[in-house]
């Protein structure tokens, strides 16, 4: 136990006294006269139902909260009378900066409606009546062993932040909660299908977990965010996007179609919050650019794993055969481009048009661009 | 008795034919709702094969429903998807022989390295909602295995295989 309560509460007579008294119909009743803003929500558009904006009103709101919040320590509710007494619980992050996004309540309406099934919304039953060759089946198992790793991390990284936040940053807290989920289902949908394969699990990736303890060992949310939502997420969404492009199923295609809107959405938190931060936090830039530095550096290493970059070329060559593989490589290589190209275009949409310059990963892809038109 | 004829068929591209999917996804409502939200108004740009004017409509979308369809010109999409009558035509004949695209003709196979339609975008962000809704989108597209329609030169997309039709989704 690492907290304990200072009063034990059993030898403390007053407090017994107190409960029996109430017990016995002698109330209190001072919570009743606290002064209260009275409000009227009501949902904007009734087919969308009551949503976090239409709760956007007086001191419950989100619009006027204040970048710093000093005064609520504890987990009141944004809103709530704060009684003397309530424990400061040390949130790690209290700068709305560091967390905001625009459309932050959007993001989280869009989730909650938007969630699904692992367990029922896939065909599983159509697709164990297709059998897969071996090369095709083995090169898809350890792809989908790839984005189990992926996945599991990209779990515990909203979860590891979400109780660092402070309780006033609500639709944020709610927002990342969905995260944990969807990524938890994502885990969940690839080792099933890698299973279902029946080729089983492959293999771990070194190359790849050192990217993901990166993303995870983040010094500040803000970090953590940039890394997970923009980059990594941002490149994932594009290989979930190659991944249904190469699927060999129709079964399969839906289910990297349900992955990639989980993932656009948490990508669009990300551009919407690096944004927020920019306009709001705009000292912010330089020690952006030094996250990124390292970020894309893991990120180079990792895009050459080979228990990732091999499964992408037989599965996009569609074999092993010699023609295979150069069809497979054509088209990885294309991927590859595209990838670094959508997340630096997002970053520059963001307010970060500088960084292709700045970039060592960006000289990197205009090299191979170079070699592979020339 | 005065003999009833049938109407005659949609004709694709048009702006009949986009309505008409409208309405096909009204009566998935319950199908379409289990989806979640979906809020993002797209274009379509049909390029005639005789270097006409290409066919160029809007597409809005609101909560759970299609509450638009109108003219392109003029108005702010996320991202527009275009291509060779030809691409749409062999997308189109897919859904309705199969009741639903297949491995090479999704939406996003189909645009994915813009080999044979295109996604068009200014902000990245609207480009994202094509993966945001990506479900959506294709069901809406599929819902084109129902229409009764015909092509410009009079031909139908082929009837649909028995065998092949899903009923699962």
């Amino acid at each position: 136990m690492s907290y304990l309560s200072t009063t034990d509460f059993t030898e403390d007579q007053p407090f017994v006294d107190r409960f029996e008294r109430m017990l016995r119909g002698d109330l209190d009743l001072s919570w009743l006269d606290a002064p209260r803003e009275r409000v009227t929500c009501r949902p904007e558009n009734a087919r969308r139902g009551l949503t976090f904006r239409d709760l956007d009103v007086g001191s419950y709101g989100f619009t006027d909260m204040p970048e710093l919040i000093r005064e609520n320590r504890s987990f009141a509710p944004r809103g709530a009378a704060m009684p003397e007494g309530l424990p400061d619980l040390q949130a790690e992050v209290n700068r709305k900066s560091e967390v905001w996004a625009y459309n932050i309540e959007g993001y989280y309406e869009e989730a909650m409606t938007r969630q699904w099934n692992a367990t029922t919304d896939i065909p599983w039953a159509e697709l164990q009546s297709v059998e897969l060759p071996e090369d095709i089946g083995k090169a898809y198992a350890q792809l989908l062993t790839f984005l189990t790793e992926v996945e599991m991390i990209a779990t515990d990284v909203p979860a590891k932040w979400m109780g660092r936040l402070n309780a006033d940053f609500f639709e944020v807290k709610n927002f990342i909660a969905t995260q944990a989920m969807d990524e938890a289902r994502h885990a969940e949908i690839f080792r099933k299908r890698a299973l279902s394969t029946g080729w089983g699990l492959m293999r771990a990736s070194a190359q790849n977990e050192f990217n993901l303890k990166f993303l995870r060992d983040a010094d500040s949310f803000a970090e953590a965010s940039l890394a997970l939502h923009l980059q990594a997420e941002g490149m994932v969404l594009t290989l979930f996007r190659f991944s249904e492009y190469i699927s060999p199923t129709e079964g399969d295609k839906k289910l990297f179609r349900l992955v990639m809107q989980d993932e656009a959405r948490h990508v669009g938190y990300g551009m919407q919050h690096l944004k927020w931060v920019l306009d709001h936090f705009p000292e912010r830039r330089e020690a952006i650019h030094h996250h990124l530095d390292e970020a894309e550096n893991f990120v180079f290493g990792g895009g050459y794993a080979t228990e990732v970059l091999e499964p992408f070329i037989i599965l996009s060559g569609k074999g092993l055969k010699k023609e295979n593989i150069a069809e497979g490589v054509r088209i990885t290589n294309a991927f590859q481009l595209k990838q670094a190209d959508e997340y630096f275009e997002r970053l520059a949409k963001c307010g970060l048009p500088e960084r292709r310059e700045r970039s060592r990963l960006w000289k990197m892809i205009d090299l191979r661009k170079q070699t592979m038109a020339a | 008795m005065p003999a009833v004829s049938a109407p005659p068929p949609l004709r694709f591209p048009s702006r009949d034919f986009f309505e008409a999917l409208r309405e096909a996804m009204r009566a998935e409502r319950e199908r379409f709702s289990r989806l979640g939200f979906f809020d993002t108004t797209f274009g379509v740009r049909i390029s005639s094969d005789d270097g006409g004017e290409p066919a160029e409509f809007a597409l809005r979308f609101e909560v759970f429903d299609c509450v638009g369809v109108e003219s392109l010109a003029g108005v702010e999409t996320d991202f527009v998807v275009e291509g060779p009558f030809a691409a749409w035509r062999e997308m189109l004949d897919t859904i309705h022989a199969l009741g639903a695209a297949d491995t090479a003709h999704s939406l996003n196979t189909l645009t994915h390295f813009g080999e044979q339609l295109r996604v068009r975008y200014d902000d990245p962000d609207g480009h994202d909602k094509l993966y945001r809704f990506a479900e959506s989108i294709q069901e809406f597209f599929d819902l084109s295995a129902r229409l009764d329609f015909a092509y410009p030169d009079g031909s139908r997309p082929p009837a649909a295989r028995a065998e092949r039709q899903r009923s699962a989704r």
